[in-house]
């Protein structure tokens, strides 16, 4: 037992084994000592999802999971989905949707829809709603985004 | 957020021993999704956070033994959310878990934390209630099985001993076919906090069991044993009076910001007459056992 | 030859690195040795300061200083966009809820955060104001010492930070004559931007000068307060701004800006501090507004006077809240021609955080007054309510208020497609009701903009923007022009911004002005190029100059067209070079003004609400919600519906759910995301219409007018309309919760 802790996790592919403060979250971990600042910070409590990233296949808002919980768990966030260096289906949907106005909730916009598609790729509006409720967008994109993700679910699935 | 102990125990009773060397300074980490807020802002200050998840025995798949369904201390609310289990023996339940904060908080946030932290507005614990949850519970002095109602003190405040770690949930199936329904009341759509939470469940003898929460220090349980709530004929006049007698346990606090105490008891009703109908229509319709 | 692009909804620039996470915001920046502040602040809203010990908070390893009043050059610094009045950290007392009285830095932010909590604060409550009746109530505690307040200045003794009398003709003779009078006061609630990017800064001393990068609208001005504060050259101050992650008005004027700069000073190293969103919450916020309308009709629903008593509650120090004061106030008779007019219009300090520029400027506050006011004209009098408005609205080129701006648009096509779009006059089912409504804001009433544009030796661009790319897309735009005008493809064109020692001065980003004085500025900068290829080609070519024509990326010679591409090529192929070219636009003050200056052109919206109400609960569905606004012309039509979509929604969330709750000790209670609500994707309308008017007649590049703002003036009175359509109460405070509107049905009229 310790205040540090040894952490063996999968961030986008790469394997990462580093000691963190256990008393760092997973946001911090991601932003401040593996520099993927594409995931943002906001209110911290868990209500505006602009910390979303995906943790073994699921949406979590990172400000609210220490680091040491991510032992052993494929982390993926919004550096993770280009697909060979270019922007997957979904953020070339959000492009060209004009979903993404000031940016800063798009990460995560663009997580919770990824989890989404990967457990239902045939969403209606009223799913996409549901799963992206814990994003908190001001420029309030939200039709626009809604529009990127079903525009994305055509495009991917069969 | 400040420097504490992290520990991650992989059996229950050597959780149950790090409990009892830390006392009050250890805290329980399950889903975090309070805990970690708590931390951050200073209003939780532990030695040491114990995290149950790798503890293969507290987080087994849903499943029916026994003429129970038993929920385990690091089952999360999207697992109860959408467990076939639950949507077929217990769908008021399904409902509460789904109401509960996003997507991402739900992936996380377990339904024993959700009544550990005893939140009046707790949204799975009205459905608890009226399902007969029983709460288990393991210390150094052995195992309890603690009917929910009895667990409840008030805000923050749990009839759990120091040293005491819950360890599950169990849920007993209906015995009658039942009909049930949940229902509350928020400012917005998306994800917010009731100002009344609210779950009714009607059986085929004509029981209605009632609970309701966020308008007093804990969720409270009533059950109408006349028959009258629970029967599709039984004219509103008839039933008034019952509900008002089972509603007159609410005593919302003037301090809330969420809503003020009139319209929450207004609203009591009224959610409680609609939750009532919905659930004698399922009933009706077989919507669950 | 490139396709013409203005119009067209092209991909947004910047946009690839926002859906990858590469876009760095100002939280993002990491310098070499940096260090983390925080502020010290207290869970009071008015105190007097007794004692400040930091001993505990120094002797922490790691905290580098613990700064307060007492460590800044003395008198302590006040700053402001037009007063300077906010002291830079608090000087013996504190004013609001969250107002920093001391600054934190560390080597890390947690050892930041633990010395906040061991900095010991002595203090004494003192009662405080937070409400405008409070405030004007006899007797009441002044908010502000009258010796902050200008010199001669008769309302120092007073909370009134201002007043103003605007009007014309003669409301007691027009009262005599009117066959409808009503009269109704308003509440319009306090609501706070809630940029999801909270507000961020990072100082470091830069040689003799200083150098900052912070989330910011306005760095030319941010950079103009800091050169005044720290008596540097403007040369000397280097301001960065980053990409703000939302602005909404928030992030204009500066507040926390000048303590970190004294930080970055102290320690002599790179300072960043990150307002948590409850911080930003007490950094920015909305004017809330308590507002008198007296509206006189003839039977026939001819408006022939308003009068208007208007209290505006601004906060403890003044920013930016009297202008907002003047401009939502100036147009409070709105977009309709009205022969008598009498506004009273003041700005009330309290002990609240500072009320600043929020989207729609203060015509929210009143728009909400006037066309419930006018709602009830025409339920009394038995008019259609969208034949009433149409009745009185302004007709193009109708001087509707005089000395102003005439009116730019067919504001009746707007209201009338409006309510062809919600099926106005179709019936409804019981618990159902419409609403309709209009707001009319000016646009910049002064500003200027430069803008340069290099075309480089390969036939590829660069343009130096000073405005703010906050979400309005405003560097897809320019780069459209550039385009167009130039003949570059899009993807060959780099927009700069963000640097006031690089790019040319921009006075603001606001009042949806950039479109229109910097689209011409950069209109210009095309044409100066366009003029210089034209005198070269001349020469390249052996033509004489006035048989040539350059535009549209296209050199015209009598013979055949040669591309900009291919005549930059030729003529700067032997030494490199490239060609500058610079334009300006500016709108000046108008003499005699009453508010300095004519509208550059107004922002022309109306709004259309059909909403069911659940009648045990007071619960609202919005079923369908229109929004038609008068762009001129929509240079990039996709960003304009992302403007407009979300102007309409931030309105839904102030009209629905949001407001600040203050306690006894005036204290907001609902600070941060948990329980300040805004709407999710689950509380949107389960219809969104937002379109747009083109008549190409705006005074910007192609016609265009500014949006941005347009589709949230008047959504608080399309729904409220749309409610008591519906239920037959009117309902006068907002926001319009469940709880209210069951209240309003249970009480009745």
């Amino acid at each position: 037992m310790s205040d540090r802790f040894p952490l063996d996790l999968t961030v986008n592919g790469q394997r990462y084994q580093v000691e963190v403060p256990v008393y760092h979250t997973l946001l911090d971990f991601l932003r401040d000592d593996l520099g993927l600042t594409g995931t943002k910070e906001c209110c911290v409590v868990g209500e505006c999802g602009a910390c979303t990233v995906i943790v073994d296949g699921r949406t979590v808002n990172s400000c609210l999971m220490l680091a040491v919980e991510a032992d052993g768990c494929e982390v993926i966030t919004v550096e993770g989905l280009a697909v060979d260096g270019k922007p997957n289906a979904l953020q070339r949907a959000f492009l060209e949707h004009g979903s993404a106005q000031c940016g800063f909730c798009i990460p995560g916009q663009l997580m919770s829809a990824q989890a989404l598609l990967m457990e239902n790729p045939h969403p209606k509006a009223e799913d996409v709603h549901e799963a992206l409720a814990g994003n908190l967008c001001r420029c309030a994109g939200y039709e626009q985004i809604t529009e990127a993700v079903l525009a994305a679910a055509e495009e991917v699935a069969p | 957020m400040q420097a504490f102990q992290y520990a991650r125990p992989e059996s229950v009773a050597e959780a149950l021993a790090i409990l009892a060397a830390h006392g009050p300074g250890a805290r329980i980490l399950a889903g975090g999704t309070d805990l970690v807020i708590g931390m951050r802002n200073g209003e939780i200050r532990p030695t040491v956070v114990i995290d149950l998840k790798r503890i293969a025995e507290l987080s087994a798949a849903l499943q029916v033994e026994d003429g129970h369904l038993r929920l385990g201390a690091t089952t999360v609310m999207r697992q109860v959310e959408r467990s076939p289990e639950v949507l077929r023996y217990f769908p008021a339940l399904a409902e509460a878990a789904g109401w509960v904060g996003s997507v991402q908080i739900r992936n996380r946030a377990t339904i024993v934390g959700n009544i550990c932290n005893a939140s009046p507005a707790a949204d799975t614990a009205p459905p608890l209630l009226v399902y007969g949850a029983v709460v288990l519970t393991a210390s150094p002095s052995g195992e309890r099985r603690l009917p929910i109602d009895d667990l409840f003190v008030r805000s923050g405040v749990t009839t759990l001993q120091p040293g005491e770690l819950v360890t599950g949930i169990d849920l007993p199936l209906p015995v009658k076919p039942m009909g049930s329904a949940y229902t509350r009341l928020t400012r917005r759509r998306g994800t917010d906090l009731a100002s009344i939470t609210l779950c009714v469940g009607v059986d085929e003898a004509g029981v209605t069991r009632l609970s309701y929460g966020s308008v007093g220090p804990r969720p409270v349980l009533v059950v109408d044993e006349t028959g009258t709530l629970a029967d599709p004929q039984a004219p509103d006049a008839a039933k008034a009076p019952i509900l008002e007698e089972m509603l007159a346990g609410a005593s919302p606090s003037p301090r809330s910001m969420r809503a003020g105490p009139e319209y929450r008891l207004a609203m009591l009703r009224v959610l409680g007459r609609r939750a009532l109908q919905t659930a004698i229509e399922r009933l009706a319709k077989g919507m669950a056992r | 030859m490139n396709a013409k692009v203005v119009g067209a909804s092209v991909a947004r620039v910047g946009g690839e690195a926002r859906v990858t996470g590469a876009q760095e915001y100002t939280a993002d920046l990491k310098l070499f040795d940096m260090t983390h502040a925080k502020l010290v602040t207290l869970d009071i809203a008015r105190a007097r300061l007794i004692s400040i010990d930091k001993t505990a908070a120094e002797a922490l390893p790691g905290v580098l200083t613990v700064m307060t009043a007492e460590d800044l050059p003395q008198p302590v610094p006040r700053f402001g966009p037009h007063v300077d009045d906010r002291p830079v950290l608090a000087v013996g007392q504190v004013n609001y809820h969250g107002e920093p009285v001391a600054i934190v830095v560390a080597e890390t932010p947690e050892v930041a955060e633990e010395a906040v909590r061991r900095v010991k604060v002595e203090y004494e409550e003192l009662p405080a104001v937070v409400t405008v009746d409070a405030a004007l109530a006899p007797g009441a505690i002044l908010v502000q010492d009258p010796s902050l307040r200008r010199a001669g200045d008769p309302l120092a003794d007073t909370n009134k930070f201002s007043e103003y009398h605007f009007g014309w003709g003669n409301v007691e003779a027009a009262a005599s004559e009117a066959d409808l009078i009503v009269e109704n006061t308003y509440e319009y609630p306090m609501v706070t931007q809630f940029a999801i990017e909270p507000h961020a800064c990072v100082a470091a001393p830069d040689g003799d000068g200083l150098v900052m990068w912070t989330t910011i609208q306005h760095p030319y001005q941010l950079q103009r307060i800091l050169a005044k504060i720290f008596k540097l050259p403007l040369a000397k101050v280097r301001v960065y701004s980053p990409d703000p992650g939302g602005g909404f008005g928030g992030k204009q004027w500066p507040h926390v800006q000048p303590a970190v700069a004294f930080a970055a000073l102290r320690t002599g190293r790179p300072v960043r501090l990150v307002l948590t969103l409850e911080e930003s919450f007490q950094a920015v916020r909305r004017t809330s507004a308590k507002v008198r309308y007296r509206t006189g009709f003839r039977s026939d629903g001819t408006l022939l006077f308003e009068d208007v008593d208007s209290s505006f509650l601004v906060g403890a120090y003044a920013d930016i809240a009297d202008r907002v004061v003047t401009k939502g106030n100036w147009l409070a008779a709105g977009p309709y021609r009205v022969p008598t007019v009498r506004i009273i219009a003041r700005g009330v300090l309290s002990n609240t955080p500072a009320a600043t520029a929020m989207r729609g400027f203060g015509i929210p506050e009143t728009a909400w007054a006037r066309e419930m006011n006018l709602d009830e004209g025409a339920l009394a009098l038995g008019i259609d309510r969208v034949e009433i408005r149409l009745r009185n609205l302004a007709r193009y080129g109708e001087e509707f208020v005089p000395g102003e701006t005439p009116a730019d648009g067919r504001w009746e096509q707007t209201v009338r497609r409006a309510a062809e779009l919600i099926d106005w006059g179709e019936p409804l089912p019981a618990g159902r009701g419409r609403g309709l409504a209009v707001g009319c804001k000016s646009g910049p009433t002064t500003g200027i903009s430069y803008a340069t544009v290099r075309l480089l030796a390969d036939g590829s661009a660069i343009l130096l923007c000073g405005v703010s790319d906050m979400g309005q897309g405003a560097r897809t735009v320019f780069a459209q022009i550039v385009s167009d005008e130039l003949g570059v493809p899009m993807e060959r064109i780099e927009v700069v911004s963000g640097d006031t020692a690089v790019v040319p001065f921009t006075q603001q980003t606001s009042a949806s002005r950039s479109t229109v004085l910097f689209g011409n500025a950069t209109l210009g900068a095309c044409r100066d190029i366009q003029a210089q290829l034209r005198t070269v080609a001349a020469t390249l070519y052996g033509v004489d100059e006035s048989q040539i024509a350059a535009e549209g990326g296209v050199v015209r010679l009598p013979d055949r067209e040669v591309s900009f591409a291919e005549v930059a090529k030729a003529a700067l192929s032997s030494l490199g070079g490239e060609f500058i070219g610079n334009g300006m636009d500016r709108k000046d003050a108008t003499p005699g003004h009453p508010i300095k200056g004519s509208a550059y052109f107004f922002e022309l919206n109306c709004t259309a609400i059909e909403v069911a109400v659940d009648p045990g609960t007071g619960e609202l569905t919005i079923l369908r919600h229109v929004s038609v606004s008068d762009t001129g012309k929509s240079l990039n039509p996709m960003q304009v519906r992302g403007q407009d979509d979300g102007g309409a929604i931030m309105g839904l969330g102030h009209a629905m759910m949001e407001h600040y709750i203050f306690d006894e000790h005036g204290r907001v209670r609902n600070l941060g995301a948990i329980d300040y609500r805004i709407p999710t994707s689950k509380d949107l309308p389960l219809e969104l219409i937002t379109e747009q008017i083109e008549n190409g007649d705006g005074p910007g590049p192609y016609g265009a007018k500014g949006v941005s703002e347009g589709t949230i003036l008047c959504v608080a009175p399309a729904l409220g309309a749309a409610v008591r359509d519906a239920i037959g109460v009117a309902i006068r405070d907002l926001p319009l919760t469940p709880e209210r509107v069951w209240r309003a049905m249970r009480d009745g009229k």
